[in-house]
């Protein structure tokens, strides 16, 4: 029933990658653009990518790497939050800044190697191996497990931050694991996506639904189907026209928002 | 006086060390009673109740209280864009007893729709939070402390800009609250709802008075407590606090 690309092995690989990613949007994209998290998911992909860079040389596992530089990020952009003594957006931009031109340096000039810069900031269908669908499939899990330990935390600290507390509510370790999750997320979905994109799939599907899903469970469950059919769909693309799946995911994406936002618009005035 | 279910002693706090916001503030409050937090803005009410709260970064002083006590923030604080309903909401009131990966008790949800009920909103549940009125917003969150079922109950403006039936209704439930022995503190620029009340606590960055409101609320306690915010009305008895909302 799947259109023949799909029957070489490294599409399969992808393909099970691209549905637990869309497992992983469907968890973790509806908390990310509910708690206002888009920005910090899409600085999140790109901090790790000097972090990439440096693992092939290293000869270690780019997600452990990547993963370190995106902690380093994460926990830099919580420490100034809480601090308040800089514009978090203006330090933010500048170490995206910086993170993006270091990779670009370490990739061309210090090790010049063949990791290729643009299938790290793009994303890229072969060479999935099975290390990358166990981390990935491990993520998703923990993502899985973590909501349902801590969804009213999320959901009450994002609706009224001021009351969580008096509700008996622990907030800000709840918080914290959120973006560990959401950066572990981030890590396992470059290899697919791309540093650059990994707001195709973590961001773009939750923030399609969010225009139409009347509760948190009916959003879940509609960004992960979208995000599955964009996926998918975005694979095949690659495929047929020889591109990254990063960007076609992200365009496939991102038209259907726009119809769908410019739909639920027109409907809501003539309504 | 160790039996009053509110208990405030020289506390003073501000959101910094060395940056009080609010100083000597000391007050003790019977079971069933109401009482005003009167002040102008930025003159230390919701400070006052993010101490109560114990959530103050920095604060001195004694602060006594039975039970953790209920919170109504003010409508504004809230995120009209989450896809919840109102029965949503309320039910934010019974997360403490359930831990989140069991499902809500269906006592705690009968609990939540009588709550509603008790604000008139009983057809509102499955009403989106956001698409409400101001005042039936207002309604949701106060049921949503009433499902906290605490001793004391603390109400940042929560007749700020409400629609009359709201506030008839919020009323209402006040009074019950109060012949439930439970302790209301309500923030408020209302004088003459204030005088309606148990007892007033006027802050203006400190203490200015506290008492029953015939003993408190003379044109000189209201004149330090508001500064030049202060309009006298004519007789000199009937004083208006003019309400510069800024938010």
């Amino acid at each position: 029933m799947l259109p023949e690309a799909f029957d070489a092995p490294f599409m399969q690989r992808a393909l099970l990658e691209s549905l637990m990613l869309a497992g992983l949007a469907g968890v973790l994209g509806s908390w990310i653009v509910l708690r206002r998290l888009a920005f910090f998911t899409h600085g999140v992909g790109t901090a790790a990518f000097p972090g990439l860079v440096v693992a092939g040389p290293a000869g270690v596992a780019p997600q452990l790497t990547g993963l370190a530089a995106a902690l380093l990020y994460a926990g830099g952009v919580e420490w100034l939050g809480r601090a308040r003594r800089v514009a978090v957006d203006a330090a933010t931009g500048l170490v995206l800044v910086g993170a993006l031109a270091l990779g670009v340096i370490l990739a061309s000039d210090v090790f010049e190697s063949g990791a290729g810069v643009d299938r790290l900031l793009f994303g890229s269908l072969i060479g999935l191996s099975d290390r990358d669908l166990w981390l990935t499939g491990l993520a998703l899990a923990a993502a899985v497990v973590l909501h349902i330990a801590l969804r009213r935390s999320w959901l009450a600290q994002g609706f009224d931050p001021g009351t969580a507390r008096a509700l008996g509510i622990r907030a800000e370790l709840a918080d914290r694991l959120l973006l560990l999750a959401i950066t572990s997320a981030a890590v396992v979905a470059l290899d697919a996506v791309g540093a650059l994109l990994v707001t195709a799939v973590l961001v773009i599907p939750a923030a399609t639904v969010r225009l139409v899903a009347p509760s948190v469970a009916t959003l879940q469950a509609g960004t992960a189907v979208l995000a599955a059919v964009e996926g998918v769909a975005g694979l095949w693309l690659a495929y047929e026209l020889n591109i990254g799946p990063g960007p076609a995911i992200a365009v496939l994406g991102g038209a259907l928002f726009a119809l769908v936002a410019v739909v639920t618009a027109v409907a809501r005035r003539w309504t | 006086m160790s039996g009053s279910p509110v208990v405030v002693e020289g506390l003073a706090g501000g959101y910094a060390a060395g940056a009080d916001v609010l100083r000597g503030v000391s007050f003790t409050l019977e079971a069933g009673t109401i009482t005003a937090v009167l002040g102008p803005n930025g003159g230390g009410k919701t400070t006052l109740f993010r101490a109560m709260l114990a959530e103050l970064p920095a604060q001195r002083g004694v602060v006594r209280l039975v039970g953790r006590p209920a919170y109504v923030p003010q409508t504004d604080r809230t995120r009209l864009d989450f896809p919840v309903n109102a029965l949503d909401v309320v039910l934010m009131g019974a997360y403490s007893r359930t831990p989140s990966w069991r499902r809500l008790a269906r006592a705690d949800r009968d609990a939540a729709r009588a709550c509603l009920d008790r604000v008139g909103l009983a057809d509102a549940a499955r009403r989106r939070f956001g698409a409400l009125s101001g005042g039936q917003r207002q309604r949701v969150l106060i049921a949503r402390a009433l499902l906290q079922d605490s001793p004391v109950v603390l109400l940042d403006e929560p007749l700020s800009g409400v629609d009359a039936v709201s506030a008839a209704r919020i009323d209402a439930v006040f009074d019950e609250l109060r012949a439930e022995r439970r302790v209301l503190l309500v923030a408020t620029h209302d004088v003459e709802q204030a005088r309606r009340w148990d007892r007033v606590v006027c802050l203006n960055g400190e203490q200015v008075a506290f008492g029953a409101p015939a003993e408190v609320l003379t044109t000189a306690v209201l004149r330090s407590t508001y500064g030049a915010e202060l309009v006298v009305l004519a007789g000199g008895e009937r004083a208006v606090a003019v309400d510069h909302h800024s938010h």
